[in-house]
C-alpha cells in the first residue's frame, strides 16, 4: 500500500550549519511512527519542513504518493499534515469550542457566528474521545479552566477538526505525568484505528516502546535506522542514535554503603497541597522524589528553597536552621535549585552564556559588579567540566540547544560547590547524552559531599540515579525505599496507592 | 457551566451593583432624578464617554490601548463645525461635515493601527505620541474656540426623530452596531489576539488586520462621541474630550474588560461608562466644594476598580 507520507531526501542548513543531510521519513497509514535523535539531530526540523513551518533547500515530500507543496501551514493542513502544537495555540480565555474553530468559524446565512454549529460539532469531536475526556470538558468550558491534561486534548481536538491525515506530535508528553501520559496514548491509539497516522517525537524510551509500531532514528541531520518496534529493543536503538562514541549512563549508582552521616531534617514542613512531611538526608545522598505528577513534590523543592515558602515547619542543614522566607535566604546557605522549566524558572532570555552563569555568584557573593575576569575564568572551566558545547561565554542563551542551557543553569550553582542541590525534573527535555552528563555530575556533588534531592517525571531516571526514594501521594510521604526495596514495582506501587 | 467562566463577568456584577448603588444615591440626592427629563439629560451627558468606551473596548480587548482618542475627538470637533461653515451652514453643508468628521475618525484609527500593527511600535507610546500630533492638528485647524454650527444641528440631536428622543436613537444604533460585531467571529479572533497572541498566529487569524480594525473602531466611535459633543456645545473648541480617553479606559476596566486583553465586552464598558458619569453626578449634587471634585472622582474610580479586581482574585 501506498505510504501516506514520504519525505525523501530532504536538506537543510541554517547558515553553515548542516541540519539536514538528506533525511527521509516514511509513515504508513494509520501507524504510530516515533522518531528519535539525539537533540540537535534534525528531527525537529525535519518536522517542521513537512508542516511547512520551515522551508527545505533540497528533497520533496509525497503526501499519499502525490508531491506536495509545502509552503506554509495552511497548506500543509489543506494537504492533511498537521503539527500539534503544545498547548501553545490555545488561548485561555475562550471557550473549548471557540479555540477548535478560531480562524474558521461556520457563519450563518448573514455571516454571524453560527454557535450552535459550534457547539454541536465540539461535541461530536468530544464524543469521539469522551472515554478520556474527563469532568467539565464541554465545549462551553473555558480552556483556562481546564486541567493540563484537557488542554492538551483541546489541543488534539483542535487538530482534528482540520481532518489531517498525519499529525506530527513533538514531544507532546514532555509537560505530563504517567497518567496523562497513558490518556495521550489512548487518543493516539484512537486516531491509529480511525486509520490517522501519528508521528511522535520523544525522549522518552519507555514511551517509545510503549505506544510505537515503527520507529525512526535520526543522527546528524541523517536517517541512521528504522526499525518495527516489535522487532528490536531499546538497546538496539539507542546505539542507532548515539552510534559508536556515546556513552550512556544507564546506571552511576555506586553501591558503597552511605555513612550515616545526617546532614538535612525536614521537620514537619507544610504548604497549600503538602504535608506536614518529616524526613533526614544524609551527606552525599541523592535522595529522590517519586510519584504520580503534582503530588507535593514541586512544592517541596519550593519551599525548601523559598521560592514558596513553607507554611509551616522548619528545615535544618548541618545544624543550622535553614527555613527559607525567600530563596536569597536559601542561596545563603549553599542551596541550589535547577528546574526543568527552563523558559519559566531559569533563562534570562537575551542575555549572554556569562550574564546567565554570573548571575547566581552575583545574588550569593552581594556584588554589584561583575568581577570579568575572576569569573569568566571560573565559568569557563566549570563549563567545559560539564562537557557544555557552546561558541563562547557572550554567545546568547538562546543559541545552546537545552542540553547545553541546562548545563549553564546548574553551572551557576557550582562554584563554590552547593550543600544541597534541588533539582526539580531537570532532565525534562534535554537529549541523552546531557542526561548522562547531568547524572554523573549529580553523583560527583554527591561524592564530594553534597545532599542532592531530584524530582523526575521519569521513574526510570529515580531509579537509576537515587539512593534513596521518598515516594509522594497526595502531599504526604507514603513510602520510604532503599536497597532491594529500590524497584520499579515497589515505585508504582506506591504512587497508585490508596490516598490516590 | 457561566459560574466556571469567572474572570471578568465579576467585574461585571460589581460594576451593576455600584451602578444600583449610585442610583440610589443619586435618586436621594436629587429628588427629580427619576423624572423622564432629567434621566435623558442624564443620559445625554453621559453619551459621549459611552461611545469612547465602547470602541476603547475592542481596542483593549485585542491587547492594546487607545490614548488617542480624546484628541481624536477634538479634531473631529474642528474639522466638523470648519467644513459646515466652510460650506455656508445649509443642510447639505451638515451632511457633508458630519461625513467629514466621520472620515477624520476613522483615518487617526487607521493611522494609529498602522503604525502599531504594521511598523510594531508601542501602542501605549505611539497613541500617546498620536494624540499629540491630532491635537495639534486640531489647533492648527481651529486655533480658537467658536464657529458655531447651525441650529438644525443642535435642534435636532437635542430634539427628536420620529417621537423617539434623538439620544436614546444614538443609543440604540450604537448598541445594535455593538452587537452585531459581538455575533461575528471578528470578536472572538479579536479576543484570541489579545488573549493569547502567539496561539491566534499559529491558528492562522490574521492578527494585523485584526489590530487595525479595533483602532477603526476606536476611531470611529470617538468620531460619533465628537458629533454627539458638537451637538451639545453647539460650537467649535480644539482642546475638547481631553479627560475622554482616561475616563473611556477606566469605564472600559470597571465594565469587566481585562487590560490584557481578550475577556470582556462592550455592554460591561456601557454600563462602566454611566457608573464613572454617574460618580461625577453624585458629587456634583452632594455639593461637594468644586476644588475637590476631582479628587474625589478618582478615589472612587480606584476603590472601584480595586474592589472589582478583589472579587476576580478571590
Amino acid at each position: 500500500m501506498q505510504p501516506v507520507l514520504r519525505a525523501s531526501d530532504i536538506s537543510k542548513s541554517f547558515g553553515a550549519v548542516r541540519a539536514l543531510d538528506k533525511a527521509r521519513l516514511t509513515v504508513e497509514r494509520g501507524e504510530i511512527h516515533a522518531l528519535l535523535g539525539a537533540n540537535g539531530c534534525g528531527k525537529s526540523t525535519l518536522c517542521k519542513i513537512i508542516a511547512g513551518t520551515v522551508g527545505r533547500d533540497s528533497g520533496e515530500v509525497a503526501i499519499d504518493g502525490e508531491v506536495a507543496a509545502l509552503g506554509s501551514p495552511r497548506l500543509a493542513e489543506e494537504q492533511g499534515v498537521a503539527l500539534f502544537y503544545q498547548e501553545l495555540s490555545l488561548v485561555p480565555q475562550l471557550s473549548v469550542g471557540e479555540n477548535i474553530f478560531l480562524g474558521r468559524e461556520p457563519r450563518t446565512a448573514l455571516g454571524f457566528t453560527d454557535r450552535a454549529a459550534i457547539l454541536h460539532e465540539t461535541e461530536a469531536l468530544i464524543a469521539r474521545v469522551a472515554t478520556v475526556a474527563g469532568k467539565g470538558f464541554t465545549p462551553e468550558a473555558r480552556v483556562a479552566d481546564l486541567s493540563p491534561d484537557q488542554r492538551q486534548l483541546a489541543e488534539i481536538l483542535k487538530v482534528l477538526a482540520r481532518k489531517p491525515k498525519v499529525i506530527i506530535f513533538d514531544e507532546a508528553t514532555a509537560t505530563l505525568d504517567r497518567r496523562q501520559v497513558e490518556v495521550f496514548f489512548d487518543i493516539l491509539r484512537e486516531l491509529r484505528s480511525e486509520g490517522i497516522s501519528s508521528i511522535f517525537i520523544s525522549h522518552r524510551m519507555d514511551e517509545v516502546f510503549a505506544i510505537a509500531d515503527r520507529i525512526t532514528v535520526m543522527r546528524n541531520g541523517q536517517t541512521v535506522a528504522e526499525f518495527a518496534a516489535s522487532e528490536t529493543d531499546r538497546y538496539a536503538v539507542v546505539y542507532a542514535m548515539v552510534g559508536e562514541t556515546g556513552a550512556i549512563a544507564a546506571s552511576v549508582r555506586d553501591h558503597k554503603p552511605l555513612e550515616d552521616n545526617i546532614r538535612l531534617v525536614v521537620d514537619r514542613v507544610r504548604a497549600a497541597r503538602l504535608g506536614p512531611v518529616s524526613f533526614t538526608a544524609r551527606r552525599g545522598e541523592i535522595l529522590g522524589l517519586g510519584g504520580l505528577q503534582g503530588q507535593g513534590q514541586k512544592a517541596l523543592l519550593s519551599g525548601l528553597f523559598g521560592a514558596e515558602p513553607f507554611l509551616a515547619g522548619r528545615v535544618s542543614l548541618d545544624g543550622v536552621d535553614v527555613t527559607a522566607r525567600r530563596p536569597a535566604d536559601a542561596m545563603a546557605h549553599r542551596i541550589a535549585y535547577v528546574s526543568g522549566d527552563r523558559a519559566r524558572d531559569s533563562a534570562l532570555p537575551g542575555r549572554s552564556i556569562f550574564e546567565n552563569t554570573a548571575i547566581a555568584s552575583l545574588v550569593r557573593e552581594r556584588r554589584h559588579v561583575i568581577p570579568g575576569a575572576l569569573f569568566r575564568e571560573r565559568f569557563a572551566e566549570v563549563l567545559t567540566g560539564l562537557n557544555t558545547r557552546y561558541a563562547g561565554l557572550d554567545a546568547p542563551i538562546g543559541s545552546l540547544s537545552g542540553g547545553n542551557q541546562q548545563k549553564v543553569f546548574i553551572s551557576r550553582w557550582l562554584s563554590p560547590a552547593p550543600g544541597l542541590l534541588l533539582l526539580d525534573d531537570p532532565t525534562k527535555g534535554i537529549d541523552l547524552g546531557a542526561k548522562g552528563d547531568f547524572y554523573l555530575l549529580a553523583r560527583k556533588l554527591a561524592d564530594e559531599g553534597a545532599t542532592v534531592i531530584i524530582y523526575s517525571s521519569e521513574d526510570s531516571e529515580l531509579l537509576s540515579l537515587c539512593d534513596r526514594l521518598l515516594v509522594l501521594n497526595g502531599g504526604a510521604v507514603t513510602a520510604d525505599l532503599s536497597g532491594d526495596r529500590l524497584t520499579p514495582f515497589e515505585l508504582t506501587q506506591a504512587s497508585y496507592g490508596d490516598a490516590a | 457551566m457561566i459560574g466556571l467562566s469567572q474572570l471578568g463577568r465579576r467585574t461585571w456584577v460589581v460594576t451593576a451593583v455600584a451602578l444600583i448603588v449610585l442610583l440610589v444615591a443619586n435618586a436621594i440626592l436629587q429628588h427629580n432624578f427619576l423624572e423622564p427629563s432629567v434621566v435623558q439629560s442624564n443620559l445625554t451627558t453621559f453619551l459621549p464617554l459611552v461611545l469612547v468606551a465602547i470602541g476603547q473596548t475592542y481596542v483593549i480587548l485585542g491587547g492594546d490601548i487607545d490614548l488617542s482618542v480624546g484628541a481624536i475627538v477634538a479634531l473631529t470637533n474642528v474639522v466638523t463645525v470648519t467644513v459646515i461653515a466652510a460650506l455656508g451652514g445649509d443642510g447639505t453643508a451638515v451632511t457633508l461635515g458630519l461625513l467629514a468628521g466621520v472620515g477624520v475618525g476613522v483615518g487617526c484609527g487607521l493611522i494609529n493601527g498602522l503604525i502599531i500593527a504594521g511598523l510594531r511600535f508601542q501602542p501605549i507610546v505611539t497613541t500617546f505620541a498620536t494624540s499629540i500630533v491630532f491635537s495639534g492638528l486640531a489647533l492648527w485647524v481651529l486655533p480658537q474656540a467658536g464657529l458655531p454650527v447651525p441650529e438644525p444641528y443642535w435642534r435636532t440631536y437635542a430634539g427628536s426623530v420620529l417621537g423617539i428622543p434623538t439620544v436614546y436613537v444614538i443609543y440604540l444604533v450604537a448598541f445594535l452596531l455593538a452587537a452585531f460585531l459581538a455575533a461575528r467571529p471578528f470578536m472572538t479572533r479579536l479576543k484570541a489576539v489579545g488573549g493569547q497572541r502567539t496561539a491566534a498566529f499559529q491558528t492562522g487569524v490574521d492578527i494585523g488586520k485584526l489590530r487595525v480594525s479595533a483602532f477603526v473602531l476606536s476611531g470611529l466611535f470617538g468620531a460619533f462621541s465628537s458629533l454627539c459633543l458638537t451637538g451639545e456645545t453647539a460650537s467649535g473648541d480644539p482642546l475638547m474630550g481631553q479627560t475622554l480617553a482616561m475616563s473611556a479606559i477606566s469605564a472600559v476596566v470597571l465594565g469587566g474588560t481585562a487590560l490584557a486583553g481578550g475577556v470582556g465586552g462592550a455592554l460591561g464598558s456601557v454600563l462602566g461608562a454611566w457608573v464613572v458619569g454617574m460618580i461625577g453626578s453624585v458629587i456634583f449634587f452632594a455639593g461637594l466644594p468644586f476644588e475637590y471634585q476631582t479628587l474625589v472622582q478618582g478615589l472612587i474610580i480606584l476603590a472601584a476598580l480595586a474592589g472589582g479586581v478583589l472579587v476576580t482574585r478571590r
